[in-house]
């Protein structure tokens, strides 16, 4: 028999290091000879998009065209350290750092135009070139440093302000049950995500697509099968991963609460877009069948042990 | 070493290879298309996908002297210079790309599926990349890129 079931999960998650863990990202924004805006920072791009959301933050804060930045990163002989891109932290942390620098480059810039030029302006980017062919060799670089606040929880009480800042995300989604196969498919999905400001949306879906993937094979497929300290299931053919069949359109609304100190307004997503889909799940499945799984993933094996339990028992 | 002969991306190779050499070392070590990629090595991925002969096969689960006097298309294939392919276009328009490592498989098994398929469902879009994993993107906006370069094709079609 298939039932159908809907669970909801929700969470708040600390970006950054956290636990009075020194948080520091540094970020130079440099005006080229020709006349571009070159950002240097280690931030590692992997696909999440902080290439075009660092380089979008740069343009803000230069009041310039997106196209003038070119965005130099991960090379660390020439970029000074952002941190990893870890703990959902390069937006806000290596954001701030990039915001800094960007705005003391515009200060600098704004001083020459006035001094050189004699033009007091906001508007920079047409004099961009001009100022850099002023400067010649001497070229105008600033340092953003940007240090994230945490403290060390107290070791006697377990309290503390461990985290800044926090962000916020709801998942409800609705499963189907083959009572008979224990198999448990995911028919929709909505969430909701706090993401501060969100500096570019499409990214935000991109993440939340991604998370919501990764947080189905956590709640339902993917086992590590560890015995005696070995993974036994070290491939694809045993470690099963969702495919395209497995994941369902999933309802977004972007929650845009802005945060005082990130930039823009901007907080990071990239883990808590994961965090609460597997609780969403197995609360589905709770919903659905009515046993209450505590271990994942719920394989089509472990629920159906615990469906024959439940009927042996009532 | 064995003597073969085939079509890659509309080209003709004459190319001695060993007898063992899988397909995907042909293409990537031998002739420098490394726009195919490989992945796990054991045909469950869908990283190395080639389209021989109109179907998508797995690129590291064919020999190479499996490929004597076929067609073959890779990545490298498909934009006309510095024109991308529609289907690449409603790749970059959609934001379906990610880290990338899985994109040009699942290209071509958008490609392979818009050929024989020109209007699919959502539900035939997955079936049709079912055999490219991705652990980025949540497949979600690939499914929207290849619904979107079906619409770009048909436009394209019309035009011509």
């Amino acid at each position: 028999m298939k039932k159908r079931g809907i669970g909801y999960a929700s969470t708040f998650y600390g970006t950054g290091y956290g636990n009075g863990f020194p948080d520091i990202s540094r970020a130079i924004a440099e005006l080229g000879k020709d006349g571009n805006v070159y950002i240097y920072v280690g931030a590692t791009e992997v696909g999440q998009g902080a290439k075009t959301i660092l380089s979008q933050i740069a343009a803000e804060a230069l009041g310039i065209d997106f196209s003038k930045i070119t965005f130099i990163c991960e090379d660390t002989s020439i970029t000074p350290d952002a941190g990893t891109a870890a703990a959902s932290r390069q937006t806000y942390n290596t954001g701030n750092a990039i915001k800094l620098a960007a705005e003391e480059l515009k200060r600098e810039i704004m001083n020459v135009a006035s001094e050189e030029l004699n033009v007091n302006t906001t508007n920079i980017q047409e004099y961009l070139k001009k100022i850099a062919d002023i400067k010649g060799d001497k070229v105008i670089r600033k340092d953003g440093i940007f240090t994230a606040s945490t403290t060390e929880m107290d070791v006697e009480t377990g309290q503390g302000n461990p985290y800044y800042p926090y962000t916020f995300s709801v998942y409800g989604v609705e499963v189907e049950v083959d009572t008979s196969t224990g198999i448990v498919e995911v028919l929709r999905a909505a969430c909701g995500q706090d993401v501060g400001r969100a500096i570019n949306p499409k990214l935000i879906e991109g993440q939340i697509d991604g998370g919501f993937s990764m947080g189905l094979g956590y709640a339902i497929m993917e086992d590590l099968n560890v015995e005696n300290g070995k993974i036994k299931h070290d491939r694809f053919t045993s470690y099963l991963i969702p495919t395209a069949l497995d994941m369902p359109d999933i309802d977004k609304i972007i929650v845009e609460d802005p945060e005082s100190t990130g930039p823009y307004g901007a907080k990071g997503i990239g883990e808590p877009v994961l965090i609460a889909v597997a609780p969403a799940i197995l609360n589905a499945i709770y919903n659905a069948v009515g046993v209450r799984m505590t271990e994942v993933p719920v394989t089509p094996e472990k629920l159906l042990k615990a469906l024959r339990e439940k009927e042996r028992g009532a | 070493m064995k003597k073969i002969s085939l079509k890659i991306n509309g080209k003709e190779y004459n190319v001695e290879i060993e007898k063992d050499m899988r397909l995907l070392d042909l293409l990537r070590d031998q002739l420098h298309l490394t726009g195919t990629k490989e992945g796990c090595g054991e045909g469950e991925c869908g990283a190395c996908t080639v389209i021989m002969d109109g179907v998508t096969v797995n690129s590291c689960m064919v020999l190479a002297f499996q490929a004597d006097g076929s067609e073959i298309i890779t990545i490298e294939g498909l934009d006309k210079g510095d024109k991308l392919h529609p289907i690449q276009k409603a790749f970059l328009d959609e934001g379906a790309v990610q880290c990338g490592f899985c994109i040009p498989g699942m290209v071509l098994s958008a490609k392979a599926l818009l050929d024989k398929k020109p209007s699919p469902s959502r539900k035939e879009i997955r079936e049709g990349i079912s055999g490219n994993l991705c652990r980025c993107t949540g497949y979600n906006k690939i499914v929207d890129a290849i619904d979107k370069a079906s619409q770009y094709l048909k436009e394209e079609g019309e035009e011509k």
